[in-house]
């Protein structure tokens, strides 16, 4: 049977992210065996399928729907720790995977076979259902065969990844079919007449390797060019500068004269060259925005609502990498809110609604991030509700509910394992797809911000950085030491008097116009040595993430600079306030204040005293 | 260590066996003397200007810029417990190669590169002189009136890093 389907662009993104998450799943995999108590890994493993079923599921691809569905309720039936993992279970859940990377092979042949399915299905539904202890039994008969398969399994992977680089057609499905002993009587055949339709894996080792290369317009190109030529007459004009200096045919003050043209050119010229290499990188959002409509019709026919979606602001470009990251994200955001935001048309005429609900998507540059909003006009968000679930499901406490912002309220629903389904259907109800969101937002230094209305809508706003390696940052000196802290999460700076900060329960607080403002003395945080004599006017730097606000007590402003992010690598990722740090111009190292641990981590200090 | 394998000459005549020749840096620290495998040796610098970096274990002094790439400096005297000293002009960081990541060690000086048979390794006596953890050593090396303790820092990182993970 030939692939319908409508749009070869929206199948190539597929088969694209599909290849990766299950070449990753492997690893994972394997490495879960070794540490199966690393609820991390658990959670990894359980959303790359889960991303993977939801994705065929809107391109109708059934059997593949129907074999990472049965997979996705074993793992979660791990990850909830309802069923140890045996060597056996791995070994079906490999053979699962396995069956998986045929099917999508199938599709990426452009042929969609009719696969033997249901052998490896029977293999997973007793686990779904029986004690940890039972499931050998039934397996037991399987397992002798998936048993010598298991350790081709790696193997098999990394040469089914491998192949569509070298485009070399009737390797990459022989090994997953080598890997299944149970399905390889009916494949072999077709594994030999696999060379007939080369077009289409052509097409899919093409579409693999666009990941990986950039389509640039020439003329860009040759700007670029122009730019690196100037650069290099600059370099040429330094030269000589010291020469002349060196060998005496120019005096100081001509020197610094000229030094300070050449200074000043240097600087236009690469901020140009800055700008032209990262417009390079820059791909509108339409990218990941045009496979939503399809979605999003897809999704409302299955759950019988009437759904009007409005696009806004699809040109706005942002950084590839982020492009990359933001299309998962934005799907979950989409299908939660299709399935717990929108009501049915019925409930809305009720409600007193139109029919169709509206869902706008939208796109805007503000500065240096972009914000990407998703609204509907449904039900919103029962913090009640939520907060009763998050208890029930033993992720929060009585005591913690009480305790909590509304605004904390609606950050339970990104918990792992929340949802406020009692039963997963095909949709939802995992409780993933949030996580899914918080991971990839964090991932890319973004924010997410909630605003909701009981029965009005609710809105996700994510606010990304246009690129990930250079941010403008506002230099601080904190008792002699430099810090950065980048600038798109600065509000607003003050000079204030000592005198005037309040103590409220142990946290120092500023009075500022009509809302009052906690207080982090960064050389506490720092620990940083006094060095400089006690003087009563300080500076402020207020920053905020989401809607909550801080004063950061430094002791002097620098400046405003443009800086390169550079990690600090393994050994150091995880230090507390501290998101990586950059090279100043004197060759020194500056660190990166982490504005949202900032903001969490002071309030955590003030709730704990 | 198996990986320096050069052919050994004047030093198999020497002691007689045919062990592998390992090329060892070897340093100070505390009037002792130390020897890492120079294949896991980058370079060897002066004291830059570093920079402090908070809220990490107190022999991590900071961070140094090598070059564009930021790279962590341990303070060896405050690792292994020894009594700390002023830097002086002989004061080197070691620039390793540690799990393949870069990561300098600050120790009190660098002497040379020596060349041992991999036989003369010997295993480390139980109580090893001063404060450094046993299962940093990977063996003791005699050689006529020196004594050399050869270090395996890929080990005592492992060990850091899985407190350093444990605390988060």
């Amino acid at each position: 049977m030939p692939i319908d389907c409508e749009d070869q662009e929206l199948l190539e993104g597929f088969l694209a992210e599909t290849t990766e998450l299950l070449e990753k799943l492997d690893d994972d995999l394997i490495a879960l065996e070794k540490a199966s108590d690393d609820p991390e890994l658990m959670n990894r493993i359980f959303r790359s399928i889960h991303t993977v079923k939801g994705a065929s599921s809107f391109l109708g691809f059934d059997l593949l729907v129907r074999v990472t569905h049965k997979t996705e309720d074993v793992l979660n039936r791990l990850r909830k720790g309802e069923l140890q993992l045996t060597p056996e279970i791995m070994d079906v859940v490999l053979e699962a995977t396995d069956l998986v990377k045929t099917l999508v092979a199938d599709i990426k042949a452009g042929e969609i076979v009719d696969r033997e399915i249901d052998e490896t299905i029977n293999k997973l539904i007793p686990l779904l259902t029986e004690q940890p202890a039972a499931p050998a039994a039934p397996a037991q008969p399987a397992a002798d065969a998936p048993a010598p398969a298991a350790p081709e399994a790696p193997p098999a992977a990394s040469e089914t990844t491998a192949p569509p680089q070298a485009e070399d057609k009737p390797a990459p499905e022989a090994p997953p079919v080598a890997a299944m002993p149970p399905a390889a009587p009916r494949p072999a055949p077709e594994a030999a007449k696999k060379p007939a339709p080369p077009k289409g894996a052509e097409k899919g080792g093409d579409d693999l390797s666009d990941n990986t290369t950039v389509r640039v317009d020439v003329k860009r190109l040759d700007d670029l060019m122009n730019q690196v030529g100037e650069l290099v007459l600059e370099r040429n004009r330094m030269i000589q500068l010291n020469q002349d200096l060196q060998g005496g045919t120019s005096d100081h003050i001509l020197f610094s004269e000229e030094f300070g043209k050449l200074a000043k050119r240097m600087s236009f010229v690469t901020s140009e060259l800055q700008m032209q290499v990262l417009k390079m990188r820059m791909i509108p959002v339409e990218k990941v925005f045009k496979k939503f409509p399809r979605i999003v019709r897809s999704l409302a026919r299955d759950l019988g609502k009437e759904v009007d979606l409005q696009i806004f602001g699809e040109e706005t470009e942002l950084d590839r990498s982020v492009v990359d990251e933001i299309g998962d994200p934005l799907i979950h955001l989409i299908r939660n809110a299709m399935d717990h935001g929108l009501e049915t048309p019925d409930e809305r005429m009720a409600a007193g609604k139109p029919r169709t609900g509206t869902l706008v998507l939208a796109a805007v540059h503000e500065g240096n991030s972009i914000i990407i909003s998703i609204k509907d006009d449904g039900r919103g968000i029962d913090t009640e509700r939520v907060g009763r679930k998050a208890i029930e499901k033993g992720l929060i406490t009585e005591d913690q509910l009480a305790a909590m912002s509304q605004r904390e309220m609606f950050d339970l629903i990104f918990l792992p394992g929340f949802s406020t389904k009692d039963k997963a259907s095909d949709l939802s109800g995992r409780g993933v797809g949030m996580d899914v969101v918080k991971t990839n937002i964090k991932k890319l230094n973004g924010l997410i911000e909630i605003k909701s209305e009981k029965g009005m809508g609710s809105e996700f706003i994510l606010r990304l950085p246009l690129t990930l390696a250079i941010i403008q940052s506002l230099l601080v000196e904190v008792e002699g030491e430099i810090y950065s802290i980048p600038l798109a999460s600065v509000l607003e700076t003050l000079r204030v008097d000592q005198r005037e900060f309040h103590v409220i329960g142990g946290q120092e607080v500023l009075k500022l116009r009509d809302m009052v403002l906690p207080l982090v003395r960064l050389e506490q945080v720092f620990n940083v040595r006094r060095c400089h004599e006690q003087d009563n006017f300080c500076y402020i730097v207020v920053i905020g993430s989401a809607d909550k606000r801080v004063g950061l007590v430094v002791t002097r402003l620098v400046g405003q600079q443009e800086v390169a992010i550079k990690s600090l690598g393994k050994y150091l990722a995880n230090v507390t306030g501290i998101a990586g740090s950059t090279i100043l111009g004197d060759g020194r190292v500056a660190l990166i204040v982490d504005p949202v641990g900032m903001v969490d981590g002071g309030e955590g200090a003030s709730g704990g005293r | 260590m198996s990986n320096a394998l050069v052919p050994m000459n004047a030093n198999e005549a020497r002691t007689g066996d045919h062990g592998e020749l390992i090329q060892l840096v070897s340093f100070s620290l505390d009037n002792e003397e130390y020897g890492v495998d120079v294949l896991k040796v980058r370079e060897i610098i002066r004291m830059p200007s570093i920079t402090r970096v908070p809220n990490t274990p107190h022999y991590v002094e900071g961070v140094i810029n090598l070059r564009g790439k930021v790279i962590p400096i341990i303070n060896m005297r405050r690792r292994f417990g020894l009594i700390e000293v002023e830097y002086d002009k002989q004061t080197r960081i070691m620039v390793m190669d540690v799990e393949g990541e870069l990561m300098g060690f600050i120790v009190d000086a660098v002497s040379e590169v020596i060349r041992i048979s991999s036989s003369e390794i010997q295993p480390s006596p139980a109580v090893v002189t001063s404060g450094i953890d046993q299962e940093c050593i990977a063996g003791v090396i005699n050689q006529a009136e020196r004594l050399l303790v050869l270090l395996d820092l890929q080990k005592m990182f492992s060990q850091d890093e899985r407190q350093l993970f444990g605390s988060l």
